[in-house]
């Protein structure tokens, strides 16, 4: 029997690697994984830890803080559909599929996340003295009824394809055809939006507001790395070694963005009037009067008034999905004093 | 045409109708009369004579025809390719994403591919562009090539038509300095209630642009993109302010003044010039 996507008939599904078929008992071995913090090596983190889904799967942090306490580099983004987004992080275009991306929280050394390096079979025992995945695993994986690398990122990449976020006002109006289900404001706000004064839609636009997308109707997926004017230095360049790429990060979606703050890769933003200014000004050297070579050529700067900064702000909260904020199939299925909960061993 | 008589010959011995022919149209793009690659800048561009690299050059192209020896069009049927092709509108692809093509799809389109009834042809008509039926659509439910966002506007404008990004290098950089010259054609004028509501009735400017090749053989010839006699009166190192950064086709917009007529475009009070975009060797 076919999965089913529980989406509108107008949304493609996300694409799915070949070496997985979805299924109710992958998606909710994945989700049992995802919220249980023996997933970490001291069992105090899980993948909800810095991806909470009252905040669309963010965490509400400038970086995320690993099990050691050393700070990242970046923000964790939402995962609201990050199953239509075709390389995961902000900036490595190498991380192509969920299950590779996996592995870095998990075994990542620089910084420390989950800090499972060198210490996979350990996670591996840990999990299966749980009665509760001896017959989750067996379930999914009826050929490999195990915990190992495939099994646990195969299984967290099945749920995380099911954080579809499709049901904010904006949604109503433009897909169900609801014209009373946007705000005055809003509707004004997304006027501007979509305006090529303010340039927003060139590389927030699509299906989730942003040039990265893969679909299962895609027959190429697209990609945008964009250096925004923030000064900032690595990006994509780390990979591709090419110098026009410093300060390159990945077009976020702007789903939920009112519950995703702080803003940008490094979080430096608190707010989306303080996101808006950045853009008007055209960048922080142009803020200051300084050349800055390496940003986008479409990043010019724009005049906009206090009254559009309100609508273009009304706009984005209409991107916010509550359903999808309080999806019960979503949340922390763990019993309220389940060892999952608070990283002990199996009794 | 001549490859053309030995196909007719052989289909009116095979069947008693005439049978269709397969068509292929070579396209290629240049930049001054040099060929397009991402791994290179281009000199003398514009009024300035500026630098230029090239982020992007797509195009897409319908209603294609092939015309008879008595001017009769015959309209090419376009292979369903699942990806390029679709309906008869086809997505040329000259950037590979690598170099100065940053953000661009790895995958290359330089033809058009098709059948029409076997016949004696002697030149190629088509347009560049997005026919009204299929500009306007969801592309979230539109299969490829319409389901790119990289070439959609929103609803109400429809996709563009031409996306060729430039990034001027020949002058200093200051920090106010544009460095960003777009070419994006696409419809304008195009009333609906939101700027996610498609239009009911056609826009205001369609600026769909008409080619037309009288003497044309798609087995030895083939047709030239070339965006640098478009923009040669435009000064692709100037971007007016609170304009979009180029010319992408908006009415408010002075830097289109020198570009659309030489797309063959009426654009405000100017009269439609000679297109100068598409030519033939």
């Amino acid at each position: 029997m076919a999965f089913d996507w529980a989406i509108p008939d107008w949304l493609p599904p996300p694409q799915v690697p070949g070496d997985i078929t979805m299924s109710d008992d992958l998606v909710d071995l994945g989700r049992h994984l995802f919220y249980d913090q023996r997933l970490s090596a001291d069992g105090t983190m899980s993948c909800a830890s810095c991806h909470e889904q009252a905040r669309a799967f963010t965490d509400g942090r400038a970086v995320s803080v690993g099990i050691t306490g050393q700070a990242g580099a970046f923000s964790a983004p939402s995962l609201a559909n990050v199953g239509y987004l075709p390389t995961l992080t902000w900036a490595n275009p190498m991380v192509e599929s969920l299950e590779f991306h996996a592995l870095i929280p998990l075994f990542g050394e620089d910084p420390v996340e989950m800090g499972n390096a060198g210490r996979e079979q350990e996670l591996f025992a840990r999990l299966m003295e749980d009665d509760f995945y001896q017959g989750a695993f067996a379930a999914a994986f009826p050929d490999r009824p195990q915990a190992d690398l495939f099994t646990i990122t195969r299984a967290l990449g099945a749920f995380q394809r099911t954080l579809i976020s499709v049901g904010s006002p904006y949604d109503q109006f433009v897909y169900e055809g609801d014209r009373t289900a946007m705000t005055a404001a809003a509707v004004r706000g997304m006027e501007l939006f979509f305006d090529h004064r303010l340039e927003c839609y060139h590389c927030h636009l699509g299906l989730n507001f942003t040039n990265n997308l893969v679909t299962a109707r895609s027959t190429m997926p697209e990609t945008g790395f964009h250096n925004t004017g923030l000064g900032a230095t690595g990006g994509i360049e780390e990979f591709t070694l090419t110098p026009r790429d410093q300060g390159r990060f990945r077009t976020p979606s702007l789903r939920n963005v009112a519950l995703t703050a702080p803003y940008m890769h490094d979080g430096r933003f608190q707010s989306l009037e303080q996101v808006i200014r950045h853009y008007a000004a055209g960048g922080e050297a142009a803020r200051l009067g300084q050349p800055d070579p390496l940003r986008d050529p479409l990043i010019i700067g724009f005049q906009i008034t206090d009254a559009e900064i309100a609508d273009l702000i009304a706009f984005l909260e209409s991107l916010t999905d509550e359903d999808f904020l309080t999806d019960p199939a979503h949340d922390n299925p763990w019993p309220v004093d389940h060892p999952a909960r608070s990283g002990a061993a199996a009794p | 045409m001549r490859a053309l008589i030995p196909a007719v010959f052989a289909a009116l011995f095979a069947t008693p109708a005439l049978a269709d022919q397969p068509l292929t149209i070579n396209f290629a793009a240049e930049m001054g009369g040099v060929p397009f690659t991402c791994a290179e800048g281009y000199d003398g561009i514009g009024s300035t004579s500026s630098t230029v690299e090239v982020a992007d050059f797509r195009v897409f192209v319908t209603n294609a025809r092939l015309i008879g020896a008595d001017g009769a069009e015959t309209p090419i049927t376009l292979d369903q390719d699942g990806v390029w092709q679709l309906e008869n509108v086809a997505l040329l692809d000259f950037e590979d994403a690598t170099g100065t093509c940053v953000n661009g799809t790895p995958a290359m389109n330089t033809t058009l591919r098709g059948t029409v009834p076997a016949g004696a042809y002697t030149g190629l008509a088509f347009d560049i562009g997005v026919p009204f039926e299929l500009n306007h659509g969801d592309p979230t439910l539109a299969p490829s090539p319409l389901n790119l966002t990289a070439m959609f506007w929103n609803w109400q404008g429809g996709y563009k038509f031409i996306k060729v990004e430039l990034s001027s290098t020949g002058l200093p950089v200051t920090h106010d300095a544009n460095r960003g010259w777009a070419l994006h054609l696409g419809s304008t004028g195009c009333a609906s209630e939101a700027r996610t509501v498609a239009p009911a009735a056609e826009c205001a400017n369609p600026n769909l642009v008409a080619v037309r090749f009288d003497g044309f053989d798609p087995a030895a010839n083939t047709v030239v993109f070339d965006v640098a006699p478009v923009l040669a009166e435009a000064n692709v190192d100037y971007n007016t302010p609170e304009t979009s950064p180029g010319c992408m086709s908006f009415h408010n917009d002075d830097d289109c003044i020198p570009v659309m007529t030489h797309l063959g475009l009426p654009f405000r009070d100017i009269t439609a010039g000679e297109q100068l975009f598409a030519t033939m060797r």
